[in-house]
C-alpha cells in the first residue's frame, strides 16, 4: 500500500501554495515534514486526507483516488489542530464530547488507547476545548491521531504548546505505537532538533513542491559543514553542492552536500570538517545556494 | 547503557558502539539477551530502522546474533573481538589525531613521548 500525491497544485485565489507537487508515501515508516511558514505543510496534509480538494492533481491510495471514496478514507487520519475561536463549533465542545465524535468518525478507533492517553496527559475530559491551553489541545489532537489507528495518520504540529517533557512523552508514546502497529504517520514540526531521530525520512516542503526526500540518517552523512582558510574551502567546494557560506576576514565556513555514495576527500587541504544536525541542513537548504 | 547521543557521529553507529561498551564492561555477558530494537528505540527515542541498524552492524561484526523468536544474544568471544575492533580503530582515531594536535602546536616527538611516560 502507498499513498501517492499526483501533481499536485493548489491556489488560493492567485496565490499558489503547492506546485505540481509530486510525492509517495511508502507504508510503514515515519516521515517528519519540514518546511518554513506558509509553505504548505498543512494544505498538503489536508489534501492528501481529502479534507480540502486540491486545484489539480490526484491523491491515490494503493492506485485508487481517495476523493469521495469511504474505504481509502477510513484508513487517513488528518487529527487537526482545533481553532480556537469563538465562533467554532468543535472548540465549544468538551474534551470527552470532541473524542465521541472522533470514534464515530474513524472504524478502527481504539477507546480503550484514548482513555489511557487522557490519563497518561492528565487531561480533564470534562472541560471545554475552548477552555484548554494550547498545549493540552495539542494533546487532544494527538489522542485523536493515535487512537484512529487509522493506516496513514497526519499529525500536524503536534508538538506546539508542548512543554519538553511532553514532548518527549509524545515521542515515546509515538515510537511504542508505531513498532506495535507498523502504522504511517507524517508528522510536521519547527521543533526539528529533538525530533530527527525519530523519522525514517524528512520531507523539505520548500516553495510548494517537495525540495527533498530522503532517509534521515542518509542525509546526516552526506552534508558537512568545512571551513578554513577561504581558498582552501573554495577549492573544496568547486564543483560540489554548496549553501550558506559565511566568511570572516581569511576563513570561511560552507555547508556541503555530497552526491550520494559520494566520499569526502580534503584534498590534502587543512581545514576543519564537522557534522551537522537536520536542523543545520534546513537552514543551509532553505538559504541560497552560492553560485561558485 | 543510557548515555548520551551526540550529533558527531551516526545514531546507529553509537547505538553500536554502547551496545559494545556494555559488553566490554561486563553489563552484557556472553551468551545474554542484548536489548532489542524496540526497547532502544523506546529508550533512546529514535526510530527503530535506526536502532535495528545498529544492531545489525553487530550481527556483522560477529558481536550479536540472533535467537529466531527470542531475541538477540551476544555470541561467545564478543568481548576479545570488540576488544581487537577497538584497537584497530585506536590508531586512526586517537594516536592520529594526537600527532596532528602536537604537530601543530610544535610539540616534538621526544617530547610527546616524554609526556606520555609522565602520565600514570
Amino acid at each position: 500500500m502507498s499513498l501517492e500525491l499526483k501533481n499536485i497544485t493548489k491556489c488560493y485565489g492567485k496565490k499558489t501554495v503547492l506546485d505540481d507537487l509530486e510525492l509517495t508515501l511508502e507504508e510503514g515508516k515515519i516521515y517528519g515534514l519540514v518546511g518554513r511558514n506558509g509553505a504548505g505543510k498543512t494544505t498538503m496534509l489536508s489534501i492528501a486526507s481529502a479534507q480540502n480538494p486540491a486545484t489539480k492533481g490526484e491523491v491515490l491510495l494503493s492506485g485508487e483516488t481517495i476523493w469521495e471514496n469511504q474505504k481509502a478514507l477510513d484508513q487517513i487520519c488528518f487529527s487537526r489542530e482545533i481553532i480556537n475561536e469563538a465562533n467554532n463549533t468543535t472548540s465549544a465542545l468538551k474534551v470527552k464530547e470532541y473524542l465521541r465524535m472522533a470514534g464515530m468518525l474513524f472504524p478502527y478507533w481504539d477507546k480503550e488507547m484514548a482513555d489511557r492517553l487522557v490519563e497518561e496527559f492528565e487531561l480533564d475530559e470534562k472541560q471545554k476545548l475552548i477552555k484548554l491551553s494550547k498545549g493540552m489541545q495539542s494533546m487532544v489532537t494527538i489522542i485523536v491521531a493515535l487512537a484512529s489507528k487509522a493506516k496513514y495518520t497526519f499529525l500536524d504540529e503536534p508538538a506546539a504548546g508542548l512543554d519538553v517533557v511532553a514532548r518527549e512523552n509524545f515521542y515515546r508514546i509515538l515510537l511504542d505505537e508505531y513498532s506495535e502497529s507498523g502504522r504511517t504517520f507524517v508528522i510536521s514540526t519547527h521543533i526539528i532538533e529533538e525530533a530527527s531521530d525519530v523519522f525514517e525520512e524528512v520531507l523539505f516542503l520548500n516553495k510548494g513542491k517537495i525540495m527533498l526526500k530522503e532517509n534521515t540518517e542518509e542525509l546526516l552523512s552526506r552534508c558537512i559543514h568545512v571551513s578554513g582558510r577561504a581558498e582552501d574551502v573554495d577549492e573544496i567546494a568547486k564543483g560540489k553542492k554548496a549553501f550558506h557560506p559565511e566568511k570572516i576576514g581569511r576563513s570561511k565556513g560552507i555547508t556541503l552536500m555530497l552526491d550520494k555514495g559520494e566520499a569526502f576527500d580534503k584534498e590534502g587541504k587543512d581545514v576543519e570538517v564537522s557534522p551537522l544536525n537536520l536542523q543545520d541542513i534546513f537552514v543551509a537548504l532553505c538559504g541560497k545556494e552560492e553560485k561558485l | 547503557m543510557k548515555e548520551i547521543l551526540t550529533q558527531e557521529k551516526s545514531i546507529y553507529i553509537q547505538i553500536a558502539e554502547m551496545i559494545e561498551n556494555d559488553i566490554l564492561r561486563d553489563v552484557i555477558l556472553e551468551e545474554e539477551r542484548a536489548p532489542s530494537t524496540n526497547e532502544l528505540a523506546k529508550l533512546y527515542v529514535i526510530n527503530p530502522a535506526t536502532a535495528a541498524k545498529g544492531i545489525n552492524l553487530l550481527v556483522d561484526k560477529g558481536i550479536l546474533y540472533k535467537k529466531r523468536g527470542v531475541g538477540m544474544f551476544v555470541e561467545s568471544g564478543a568481548k576479545e573481538r570488540i576488544k581487537e575492533g577497538r584497537k584497530a580503530e585506536f590508531y586512526e582515531r586517537f594516536v592520529k589525531s594526537l600527532l596532528k594536535e602536537a604537530k601543530s602546536l610544535g610539540i616534538g616527538k621526544a617530547e610527546l613521548i616524554h609526556m606520555i611516560e609522565e602520565e600514570r
